[in-house]
């Protein structure tokens, strides 16, 4: 079994770690900061393991939708859960511009304060992946984790020269 | 993004990366950059056979990064922008969401925190 590849998200927050929790768990202060520049809409938030987070995002007339179930819930430290993309009725539906895309990401989200200072911390990786899905991600992971590694360099490179 | 929902087949990160991970392919692809070529013209500068700068673009074709034109014995190949163009903002658009998530986040905080305070 080799390692599966991680995707890692983190930032500081100047707010205590209690407050910064309440974000995650209640509806109301949840749709207010997931998700920039959509409605977010909160169907279900039920922050307990086995229960589940049912998100629509609304952009104009089209929306995306997402459910995630939660694995394990230790207040106010980690929540786990399994984010899937979803269709309208919250049937797991890859998306169809990246069928390779993981259709579920295990999401681990820590939260560490020190000094009233809140850091947040997000792990992703591929959750029942197939290899395909898992190379996608991997391949994805290494090269925006360089911040453009040297393939995306050679590629931003191209790209400005094809509309030089 | 402009997404082009005609698009048949939508591109393939997995053979994307696998075709960028080469620095031979890198160096085609770069060459492809400056206009279309033959194999013959590509594979000059290389110390590598016509057979093995094939293999390459078999490759950088299936990834769908270059396309070959059919119904000339030259076969050029020509550099296919686009699901690069894609795939990089696909990458892309997931870090914007989380790092725009987090700076409404950030001033949700603030804005809680006076509230409490009053």
């Amino acid at each position: 079994m080799t390692e599966l590849p991680v995707y890692v998200l983190e930032r500081a927050f100047n707010a205590p770690r209690a407050l910064v929790w309440r974000t995650w768990t209640e509806p109301d202060l949840l749709s207010k900061w997931y998700g920039p520049g959509v409605e977010t809409v909160i169907h279900e938030l039920d922050v307990q393991p086995g229960g589940q987070w049912l998100n629509e995002m609304r952009m104009g007339d089209s929306s995306g939708y997402q459910k995630s179930v939660f694995t394990e819930v230790v207040p106010p430290e980690r929540l786990i859960m399994l984010m899937s993309t979803t269709n309208a009725d919250w049937e797991l539906a890859p998306n169809p511009m990246m069928p390779d895309w993981p259709a579920t990401l295990l999401t681990v989200v820590t939260f560490e304060e020190t000094d009233g200072v809140t850091q947040m911390r997000l792990e992703w990786s591929p959750h029942n992946a197939s290899p395909a899905e898992i190379a996608c991600f991997a391949g994805a992971v290494e090269n925006l984790g360089k911040g453009w590694g040297a393939g995306m360099e050679m590629l931003a490179q191209i790209l400005a020269d094809l509309q030089a | 993004m402009n997404i082009d929902l005609a698009t048949p087949s939508a591109p393939n990160l997995d053979a994307i990366f696998a075709a960028l991970a080469d620095p031979t392919r890198r160096e085609i692809l770069t060459r492809l950059a400056g206009g279309e070529a033959t194999v013959n013209e590509i594979a000059s500068p290389f110390e590598m056979s016509q057979p093995a700068i094939s293999k390459h673009l078999k490759v950088l074709e299936r990834a769908g990064l270059v396309t070959r034109a059919v119904d000339q014995q030259r076969r050029p190949a020509k550099l296919n922008a686009k699901p690069m163009r894609e795939a990089v903002d696909w990458l892309e658009a997931f870090r914007e969401f989380w790092l725009g998530s987090f700076d409404q986040l950030d001033g949700l905080l603030d804005q809680l925190k006076h509230e409490e305070k009053d």
